[in-house]
């Protein structure tokens, strides 16, 4: 009765799929986009992939109408899913505005935050607007581990929020990125998650761009620790079953990339400028929603993850895992 | 009988994709089942669903009646609507 995108036929198994596994090419739309909303930041964290921060908007970052006219094509399209991230997105003006536009139209949205802007009447206007959930960034079990990588953080005042998003009954999600001196925390994390009421933990390997770039030799994690980090994940999976789903991945970049080539996931990344990205570790864009609508942009998807350019870039990042840093050049397909 | 809460629908050319958007788990529709799906949304009794697929496909065999039963039997099951 169900079955992957890509071949549908009655009678088939049910195979459940995600996003990231769900293949595009028969999908008249994306199930998921993916927006950072503004590049702008009220952090300036160690690892940060999108090099966000105080003063880090783009200087051409979608306008009022343009932000509203995407997300009103978004919406006719039925795009089931989006999430607004940054930067940080709590800190556009119009925020509220834009969840609340999403979630009168009944799309499915989730807040990716730092959490320092969660006070108790933030979270009350986000549960009462309906958002889907929040992710909130907790990269560290202690005060010390996390304030060393979220630079202008305060872990109090992010746990602080995520306690406020349980209190307005918000479901809760916590991202945590992996470096040389949190790793060994991933195990207090977890549990620091479920006690805070989060129905979902994520984490997966840090990526060399951005702001890592030039602070690699303090984050990178040896093999050695990301060895014991996954060993840890895996017990925690269990541990927590049925109370709290602990998502990972352990598949590198370079393995992840090569799947992408032959199965582009039915996703797209949109960026504060409306510029639209195949995948946010690739470099290369595939639209430009100050020009194009869209629906024209899905439709140059798929062609554009076959342009030569893409398998070339994957394929030398096998020679060169550091090509990575160049993500933010971007390339117009 | 309605869609679970975090469960969206989408018709697509070769028949509909089910999102759950909490575990975010895709599942991928035939026509047969996509059909079910929009008699949910319409507000038909579950009973009524798989009879009514009959007639609309003019189906005399009862294979698709037998398809829409087991499919409403799946969505319980993996709790995609609720009552």
């Amino acid at each position: 009765m169900a079955a992957p995108a890509s071949g549908p036929e009655a009678g088939t198994p049910v195979p459940a799929t995600t996003p990231a596994t769900t293949g595009s090419g028969d999908l008249g739309a994306p199930l998921y986009i993916a927006w950072q909303v503004t590049n702008e930041c009220n952090l300036a964290c160690l690892h940060c992939i999108e090099e966000s921060g105080p003063g880090k908007a783009f200087p051409d970052e979608l306008s009022d109408e343009q932000v509203f006219s995407f997300l009103e094509q978004a919406m006719d399209l039925e795009i089931p899913y989006l999430s607004f991230s940054g930067g940080e997105p709590m800190v556009h003006p119009r925020f509220f505005d834009m969840v609340a536009f999403v979630c009168a139209r009944n799309g499915q949205l989730k807040i990716e935050t730092n959490g320092h802007y969660l006070g108790p009447e933030n979270c009350a206007r986000l549960k009462s607007l309906g958002v889907k959930a929040v992710q909130v960034s907790l990269d560290g079990a202690t005060r010390e581990t996390f304030n060393r990588m979220r630079v202008r953080g305060d872990f109090d005042r992010a746990v602080e929020g995520v306690r406020n998003l349980r209190a307005a009954g918000v479901p809760i999600e916590i991202n945590y990125s992996p470096t040389r001196f949190n790793a060994h925390e991933i195990g207090a994390a977890v549990d620091l998650a479920a006690e805070l009421g989060a129905d979902s933990f994520y984490t997966g390997r840090t990526m060399y761009t951005g702001n890592a770039v030039k602070t690699w030799h303090r984050l990178a994690p040896t093999e050695a620790q990301y060895g014991e980090y996954f060993e840890v994940l895996h017990r925690k999976t269990e541990e927590y079953r049925g109370r709290m789903r602990v998502h990972f991945h352990e598949m590198g970049l370079l393995e992840e990339l090569r799947y992408r080539l032959h199965h582009p996931a039915a996703l797209l990344i949109v960026l504060p400028n409306g510029l639209v990205k195949l995948i946010n570790a690739l470099p290369f864009v595939c639209g430009d929603l100050r020009r194009q609508s869209l629906g024209e942009i899905w439709g140059r998807f798929q062609s554009a993850w076959a342009d030569p350019r893409v398998a070339k870039f994957v394929e030398d990042l096998a020679e060169d895992p550091r090509k990575t840093a160049t993500l933010h050049q971007w390339v117009y397909l | 009988m309605k869609l679970a809460r975090y469960v969206k629908f989408r018709e697509e050319k070769f028949g509909g994709v089910l999102f759950e958007t909490r575990s975010e788990k895709v599942f991928t529709l035939n026509p047969t089942a996509s059909a079910v799906v929009r008699e949910i949304q319409a507000g038909a009794a579950e009973r009524d669903i798989p009879s009514l697929l009959k007639a609309r496909f003019r189906d005399d065999s009862g294979a698709i009646e037998r398809e829409a039963a087991a499919f409403i039997a799946e969505l319980r099951q993996k709790g995609l609507v609720e009552d």
